[in-house]
């Protein structure tokens, strides 16, 4: 009885040993995993560091600027195209102050000369 | 024959079973280790972040730490020095003979072949082939607009300090906020705006220098700052006729008839002005003992005190200044924050120069026109600003805020300030200011032609420095612009006029008109139609 005992103790040990080796080798495993996709993560944000920049550079207000003019043919507006909702006709009202009356770009026009000083 | 085992036997038995298995555990993991070794390879990327992104106000990039390495090598390994030295500087651009000798120093292990190279380089290398290099993570911080912002965000030495520039004067901020952010108080928008056209009145007029600052008049935040010539912050070298330095902080100038904005405010506070309706003799000279200061334009013989600022006389202002006395206007110029250097964000600064010890009559004519004393533009800016924002002091801040009033004390009564705004925006309506008008705004401002000291203590002839401060919209003041423009040369456009009105008043004009609705300044014209849109245009 003892021997069957003894004999099964081993084996439980045995196995134990086979078991904790298995664990650990799965702990392991998922260790190296991690650090896996911990350094898949770190490198991607480190890729969306560089596009956001990339994007930034690309998008700067004096790029946009250059296309807009050479492609699209915009200038800048001036401020007497530029109004809020509040000072536009409501429906059916009297369209004053639009009224119709050609202005020309005041903005673009140069006053009298003087002093200057 | 067949005999059991001995307990003994079996004991020996089991003994070498379990010392196998013992061996067999060693084995199977010295094949895992030895086979399976590069699964272990891969370690978590190491953090090179160290400094937080700069952004502008809305959340725009505008420096961030981008992730390079830093090569070493070590050439004990090296089969041929020689051959390793010249294929590594071919691949990164490194100096063959400080590497090979460095390879044949033996004190030192690691020499450091190239500092912040790149992927592609990187790549480069790697397809040498050569045994004995490591790569060190680190990062390189990079500027998205390049030169737009170069002096007012500064840059970081190779070891990512900050030495110049926002980068070094919120060097603790961005240091605690590492990985993360700190929003300026810059836009942008604003800030290429300013460099745009502040460039282009530069080259327009052949001004040796230039530069412009966008200022919130409730809150101090500087919208935007430039300073040309500029330099490109992602090179670490200056290319031919660039320069660092911010002049807008870091220079001190005479800034001539924009300065009369404090002998006014003066007169009017202390009441020795009680009415702009007063008249005051002009003449073309006016003696103070044996000096005799003149006007730089042909003036009438009166002027009532309006239009003495609004067509920027001399000597009309010096005599309201004189009203005011050497004392006061000293104690004034002070409460202003004139005579000492300006705190701010920026660790760049100036000390202002004015006449320490013999402030008398002469030096309180000339200053009370800006001459005689010179401040750094920023000062000048911030002093100007609490003069139309109700009377108080205010600090220009390069931080973004989220209060919208940080008004300090009262310098000037408000009533004062708002004599002021009128008078500024006469300026702009009848006098040397016109050009900066933009339509709908309601802009007040100054314009100011300083002459330009040379090297031996007299001042150039013909060289001036132009300048205008313009507030909008003026009766219920938001944003100031002051633009400077260092030896303009007038143009056939300008008749060959290099006045403030003809250079730097048009300048800050179309600033104002391209930066008003980004900033959601109300527009207070009514809505016209376009005679370039209308049918009856021809």
């Amino acid at each position: 009885m003892v021997r069957i005992l003894n004999f099964f103790c081993v084996a439980l040990m045995g196995f134990s040993i086979l078991a904790l080796y298995h664990v650990s080798e799965k702990t392991r495993v998922a260790h190296m995993e991690l650090s896996q996709v911990n350094a898949r993560i770190a490198q991607e944000r480190g890729t969306i560091g560089v596009l956001e920049t990339e994007w930034q550079h690309v998008a700067s207000p004096d790029r946009v600027q250059q296309l807009a003019q050479a492609k699209l043919g915009m200038a800048d507006s001036s401020s007497v195209q530029l109004s809020s909702f509040d000072q536009l006709p409501r429906r059916g009202a009297d369209p004053a102050p639009l009224n119709n009356t050609p202005v020309h770009n005041a903005s673009a026009q140069i006053p009298a000369p003087d002093s200057g000083m | 024959m067949n005999e059991a085992p001995t307990v003994f036997q079996r004991r020996i038995i089991i003994g070498a079973v379990l010392c196998v298995a013992a061996f067999a555990l060693v084995g199977i993991r010295l094949v895992h280790v030895t086979l399976l070794k590069s699964l272990d390879g891969v370690r978590a990327a190491t953090a090179v972040i160290a400094r937080a992104d700069l952004t502008d106000r809305n959340g725009e990039l505008l420096a961030r730490d981008l992730p390079v390495k830093d090569l070493y090598a070590r050439p004990q390994v090296f089969w041929d020095k020689g051959e390793a030295a010249r294929a590594l500087a071919g691949a990164t651009g490194a100096d063959a003979r400080r590497l090979l000798s460095g390879f044949n120093n033996a004190k030192h292990p690691y020499v450091l072949v190239a500092r912040q190279i790149t992927p592609d380089t990187e790549a480069k290398v790697m397809h040498l082939g050569l045994p004995g290099l490591e790569f060190e993570p680190g990062g390189k911080r990079y500027y998205p607009d390049g030169r737009n912002a170069a002096q007012v965000l500064g840059v970081t030495d190779p070891d990512n300090n900050g030495v110049s520039g926002l980068e070094l004067g919120l060097q603790d901020k961005i240091h605690a906020a590492a990985g993360g952010k700190v929003a300026t108080s810059i836009d942008m928008r604003v800030q290429y705006i300013l460099a745009h056209e502040v460039e282009q009145a530069r080259k327009t007029f052949s001004a040796h220098a230039a530069g412009g600052v966008v200022m919130n008049v409730n809150t101090g935040e500087v919208l935007g700052m430039v300073s040309l010539p500029n330099f490109d912050p992602n090179q670490r070298r200056l290319d031919a006729g660039d320069s660092a330095k911010n002049i807008m902080a870091q220079d001190v100038y005479e800034l001539g008839s924009v300065f009369k904005i404090f002998s006014f405010a003066l007169a009017l506070e202390d009441r020795t002005l009680r009415s702009l309706d007063e008249v005051f003799n002009i003449g073309q000279v006016y003696k103070i003992g044996k000096h005799s200061i003149h006007e730089a334009e042909h003036m009438p013989a009166t002027l009532p005190a309006r239009d003495i600022l609004a067509q920027s006389s001399n000597i009309g202002t010096l005599q309201i200044a004189l009203r005011s006395g050497p004392t006061r206007q000293r104690e004034f110029l002070g409460h202003m924050g004139l005579l000492k250097p300006i705190r701010t964000d920026l660790p760049e600064t100036a000390r202002p120069l004015y006449p320490f010890s013999n402030w008398g009559q002469i030096e309180t004519a000339t200053i009370g026109f800006g001459q005689g004393i010179s401040v750094s533009p920023l000062s000048f800016v911030a002093a100007a600003a609490s003069v139309v924002n109700g009377g108080r002091r205010i600090t220009p801040t390069f931080l973004k805020q989220t209060a919208t009033d940080l008004r300090g004390e009262q310098v000037l009564k408000p009533q004062t300030s708002e004599q002021m705004r009128d008078l500024l925006r006469y300026v702009v309506t009848d006098g040397s200011g016109k050009r900066a008008d933009v339509p709908g705004y309601d802009v007040g401002g100054k314009t100011g032609s300083a002459q330009v000291p040379g090297p031996h203590g007299r001042y150039i002839p013909h060289a001036l420095r132009t300048s205008f401060y313009g507030v909008f919209p003026v009766h219920n003041p938001r944003y100031v612009v002051f633009v400077l423009l260092d030896q303009p040369h007038g143009t056939k456009e300008t008749g060959g006029f290099a006045l403030a009105g003809w250079t730097a008043a048009p300048t800050v004009g179309r600033v104002i008109q391209r930066i008003a609705p980004l900033l959601d300044v109300p527009n207070i014209l009514p809505p016209t139609k376009l005679a370039s849109t209308s049918p009856s245009n021809p």
